[in-house]
């Protein structure tokens, strides 16, 4: 009986800000009061299923169901937490206050949608989630809808995202098809064990929508672009929470993907995926981007860790991802606050603040797998997941050490040292609400490597699937490994980006090779391409009608050519479109007589 | 329900007696020459109308008047949503026909008609009922002078198709002797009826390759008409359709067939052109083309659900169509037609935008919403009825359509520079407020339609 409480205390939230909002009111500490409820309150919430029939047609009920077990209760712990630390953030980041009425409502519902998703048993409540999901995030991206870029963003992020939507509708209608329920319960205890055409095309489908969910290739690029968002939308809906539903989906009904035999697709195109978001983040220049294609990339290990069979390893990087990686945007938001900078080439100064420094440094390293921060831990459990398959563990080897050489080289870019030393001040005069939240989650980088020892006992209660999978360990291998990785990353990273060379910035431009490997553009051509094909698609049924009557009038022409006698009589009331309308019934006429059925 | 026949013939009376009523009434008052009684005077006899067949419909009344006539579940169904639908489509016409009475005594004859093919029993019935419903829709659009040419297209259009209609229904005695709505036997002659009837049907239910000229139409006709020919009669057009492919033509799997691929066709046809439309009164009637498309799918589908899910829809989108185009009368008396035009709207009417954004998400089928339910519906009785293929190609359509309802939303949420507030008339914000209402509460609990529709499908079926 608590779990509607916890989407009620955001919704009331929400309403007084509709109601009460005015634009000098600090709104975000309502709302992180809010989120921080909900979260207390998920104490309250016990495992379990509810089922609400929502209308019933002939025998078929169609109902609500919520699914409450560990892996989501994590989800909800991550969303209404990172979800307080946000708001928070938010009223020292928003500087336009006539906006925050605007802002914090479609936040609220956000969060709400999220924590409907996370509680989803059965797919009615998972479809409606997720279209509200698609529908918030292009809101959010496309917040400064006065920035042509941000709008083009939320443009190529909802298309993507629709992409999905059809493919998620049409893996329901499948399974309803192939299986005759909604329930994941249900349908995951059905489980064949051989390929029917229906399970495969609906798991197909749904690893579709996974896909595009999760910016996994060839849909990985809306969320570099999402970046055009507002600071806080970006920590939270394109880091921690919403990109993450998509792993979310193949971790709860990993069985069906199991079933289907698509793991190995899935492996694929997560290794595939990683390798491109990594190549991009070694050459990309604007300070969020780097940290987006960082997080496609762990969006893509997380996937392999599935596909691998992996779960445990996969819900634990899940869990402690959402902490160093909103870190990671918050600094990003703070540092452009102070500089008014989006280059890195352009952002220096950091150190100036130390807090601010130190807590970014932790997440820094705990991207980059140092022990013994929470990340170390996760690139171990993903690199003896998949340790079986060597090719895949090489290439997660070469995953790992680009990982940590780029993210240093964003970290040492924005920390080097400012030569004006301007921006000093700036720094030191950021609100304390975008500082506090940071080192909140620097002080989690660390202390969620707890969670590595903690997770078998949490998810003891979990579905046997998960239960099941191979427990977590950490060999010595994986830490010479990780950690050697980490350290030629991160020296690499220094030979090149130390403060003494950024001083004296070379005009040297990028071999051919790397900006080969900057394979952003080329997707966005391929991208601009399939639009354009649509387009063109459209424009060309749109001018239907008018070629057509001009088509009629020709063939009217002939008829007055050949018979100009008759030609008051007919051909002078010859209406084109009663002409559409009479070949539309001949050839409804052929089809009714000569489909034989 | 029990009922004595004499009690039949006299609750049959009573109804038809509150028909001529409301004609009469229209007729006297006129005399007076004043608005204002008159129009009160058709909303009450409009509301009692919908009370009555609102409470006939809870008693599950099932019978039969002179062999031409049926009062059952499925024809009061019918009664009582486009009764309220012509209600709200009343209060337009009274805040924007300027006379008022004209309007009314021809849509009071048309809506004689829509009863008559509601409560149709025979093929005759059916004939007359779009017979009188279609021509006095006519002068309803000729009420505005500039709209000369969208009448003359509907006048031609409608033509044609009563006059396919009248060759159908010949064919189909000449086949079997009868004018009953009876199961036919499959021979060449009614199939070629079969054909006829779906063909002459195709542009009262705005079905593609037959609809070509209703975009011209409904761009052309003053709002409050297009809101009743869409919301209205091309509603009528699906009620005829289910009556006869499913007493007449059930056991003609092909004309099924030529249904599902009518409904692709329909859905590709309305959602693809309506991308390009930069009128936003166009770009709605494409789109109520594609939610045609949607409407055959249950049609398709040819089971009990499938009929109850079309039911569903024709309720849920008349009353979406009536709310949007009540907005669109709104914005059409300050001259605003383009899309662009809606640049701004948030700050000039929050109501006006709120209103149109969720008519427009409803039609996209956002969950909690008519819109939703209804497509949920027809989708689930496409899979029922084993056609995956058709349900799957409804949903890339429905998502085909969020592009073109996103654009109108993003202008309206658009900021304009020099934007003061507008107060709308009080009739438009309550015709737009009743048809929310129904669209969202309707959506959140939508047990009651369901039920009805239900019923009221089981019932056609029975008769089959």
């Amino acid at each position: 009986m608590f779990l509607p409480l916890l989407l009620l205390v955001p919704l009331f939230a929400a309403m007084i800000a509709i109601a009460l909002l005015r634009p000098s009111m600090k709104y975000g500490y309502i709302a992180s009061a809010a989120s921080l409820a909900s979260l207390l309150l998920l104490y309250f919430v016990q495992n379990g299923s509810i089922t609400i029939t929502w209308f019933t047609i002939g025998k078929d009920a169609i109902a609500i169901t919520t699914t409450i077990a560990p892996l989501n209760m994590a989800l909800l712990a991550i969303v209404f937490f990172i979800g307080t630390l946000i708001h928070l953030y938010s009223t020292g980041y928003l500087k336009t206050l006539s906006e925050q009425k605007r802002f914090y409502i479609e936040m609220l519902a956000f969060e709400i949608a999220m924590a409907t998703f996370a509680m989803s048993g059965n797919f009615i409540l998972l479809f409606i989630a997720w279209e509200f999901l698609s529908m918030l995030s292009y809101m959010l991206i496309g917040f400064w809808h006065n920035r042509e870029r941000a709008v083009r963003a939320a443009r190529l992020a909802i298309t993507t995202v629709l992409i999905g939507d059809i493919a998620l509708i049409a893996a329901i209608v499948i399974f309803w098809n192939t299986f005759g329920t909604f329930n994941f319960a249900t349908i995951l205890s059905l489980m064949p064990h051989s390929v029917s055409i229906g399970l495969l095309a609906g798991s197909a489908l749904l690893l579709l929508a996974i896909f595009t969910k999760s910016a996994q290739f060839p849909f990985q690029e809306w969320l570099p672009e999402a970046m055009e968002g507002p600071t806080p939308v970006s920590a939270f809906l394109h880091s921690s929470t919403m990109v993450k539903a998509g792993v979310f989906a193949a971790i709860i009904l990993f069985p069906i993907f199991a079933a289907a035999h698509l793991l190995a697709l899935m492996l694929w195109f997560g290794v595939l995926t990683a390798i491109i978001a990594t190549f991009n983040a070694m050459r990309e220049k604007q300070v969020k981007r780097v940290i987006a294609y960082s997080t496609v990339q762990e969006l893509s290990l997380m996937l392999v860790a599935v596909a691998s069979g992996a779960l445990i390893a996969a819900i634990y990087f899940f869990i402690v991802q959402s902490f160093y990686k909103a870190l990671l945007f918050f600094s990003s938001g703070s540092v452009m606050h102070a500089t008014e900078e989006e280059s890195i080439d352009k952002i220096r100064g950091m150190s100036s603040n130390k807090l601010l420094y130190i807590s970014t440094l932790f997440g820094v390293l705990s991207v980059a797998g140092m022990i013994p921060f929470s990340g170390f831990f996760a690139s171990a459990a993903i690199g003896s997941s998949v340790f079986t398959n060597l090719i895949v563990y090489s290439l997660i080897i070469l995953i790992g050490l680009g990982t940590s050489f780029f993210i240093f080289r964003w970290f040492f870019m924005i920390s080097g040292p400012d030569k004006a030393g301007e921006t000093a001040l700036r720094y030191k005069a950021l609100p304390r609400a975008m500082i506090y939240p940071a080192v909140l989650l620097a002080a989690l980088t660390l202390a969620g490597s707890s969670i590595f020892f903690l997770i078998p006992g949490f998810l003891s209660s979990s579905p046997a699937f998960i239960t099941g999978a191979p427990q977590l360990s950490v060999s010595l291998l994986d830490i010479v490994s990780v950690t050697v990785l980490f350290a030629v990353g991160a020296a690499v990273s220094y030979s090149l980006y130390k403060p003494s060379r950024l001083l004296k910035p070379s005009q040297k431009k990028g071999s051919a090779l790397a900006s080969l490997a900057y394979t952003h553009k080329f997707f966005m051509l391929l991208y601009g391409g399939a639009a354009r094909f649509v387009y063109e698609i459209s424009e060309g049924v749109g001018a239907f009608d008018l070629y057509l009557s001009e088509a009629f009038d020709w063939l009217g022409h002939a008829v007055v050519l050949a018979s100009r006698g008759i030609r008051r009589m007919s051909v002078g009331g010859i209406n084109p479109y009663a002409f559409v309308f009479a070949v539309g019934f001949a050839v409804l006429l052929a089809w009714i007589f000569l489909v034989i059925v | 329900m029990d009922l004595s026949g004499d009690r039949l013939i006299s609750e049959l009376y009573i109804f038809f007696g509150l028909c001529v009523l409301f004609l009469l009434g229209n007729l006297v008052i006129r005399l007076s020459n004043k608005d204002f009684p008159q129009f009160l005077f058709n909303c009450a006899v409009l509301s009692l109308l919908a009370l009555f067949s609102a409470s006939m419909l809870s008693s599950d009344l099932a019978t039969t008047a002179m062999g031409m006539l049926s009062i059952n579940p499925f024809s009061l169904f019918f009664v009582l949503i486009l009764t309220i639908a012509m209600l709200l489509t009343g209060i337009l016409a009274y805040e924007y026909a300027g006379r008022y009475g004209d309007f009314a005594l021809m849509a009071s004859f048309s809506m004689m008609g829509i009863y008559l093919v509601a409560f149709a029993n025979s093929l005759i019935s059916i004939f007359i009922g779009l017979e009188l419903m279609v021509i006095p829709t006519v002068f309803i659009v000729l009420l505005s002078r500039r709209s000369l040419e969208a009448a003359a297209k509907l006048f031609i259009m409608s033509a044609i198709s009563i006059g396919l209609l009248s060759f159908a229904i010949v064919t189909i005695y000449g086949a079997s002797n009868s004018f009953a709505l009876v199961h036919a036997q499959q021979s060449d002659l009614m199939l070629f009826a079969a054909a006829l009837f779906v063909a002459s049907l195709g542009f009262e239910a705005s079905i593609f390759p037959f609809n070509v000229l209703i975009p011209d139409v409904y761009e052309g006709s003053p709002s409050y008409a297009t809101a009743m020919l869409g919301g209205i009669n091309k509603k009528v057009g699906f009620i005829v359709l289910m009556q006869v492919l499913i007493l007449v033509f059930a056991t003609f799997k092909s004309a099924f067939l030529a249904v599902a691929m009518l409904s692709v066709l329909t859905m590709f046809y309305g959602n693809i052109v309506a991308i390009m439309q930069r009128s936003f009164k166009r770009m709605l009637a494409y789109s109520s083309i594609s939610q045609a498309g949607y409407m055959l799918i249950g049609i398709a589908a040819a089971t009990s659900a499938g009929i109850a899910a079309t039911m569903f829809q024709i309720f849920a989108h008349a009353f979406i169509f009536i709310g949007i185009f009540a907005i669109v009368a709104w914005l059409e008396s300050r001259n605003r037609n383009e899309i662009d035009d809606l640049i701004g709207l948030n700050q000039e009417s929050r109501l006006m935008a709120a209103a149109a954004t969720l008519f427009m998400l409803s039609l996209i089928g956002l969950p909690f919403t008519t819109g939703f339910v209804g497509k949920f519906l027809l989708f689930l009785s496409a899979v029922n009825a084993n056609l995956v293929w058709l349900a799957i190609i409804g949903v890339v359509n429905s998502v085909i359509s969020i592009y073109y309802y996103a654009r109108p939303i993003m202008a309206m949420y658009a900021v304009k520079a020099a934007a003061k507030k507008i107060k709308p008339e009080g009739a438009i914000v309550f015709v737009v407020l009743a048809c929310l209402a129904i669209t969202l509460l309707l959506g959140l609990y939508p047990q009651p339609m369901i039920s009805m529709a239900t019923n009221a499908a089981n019932y056609l079926f029975s008769m089959a």
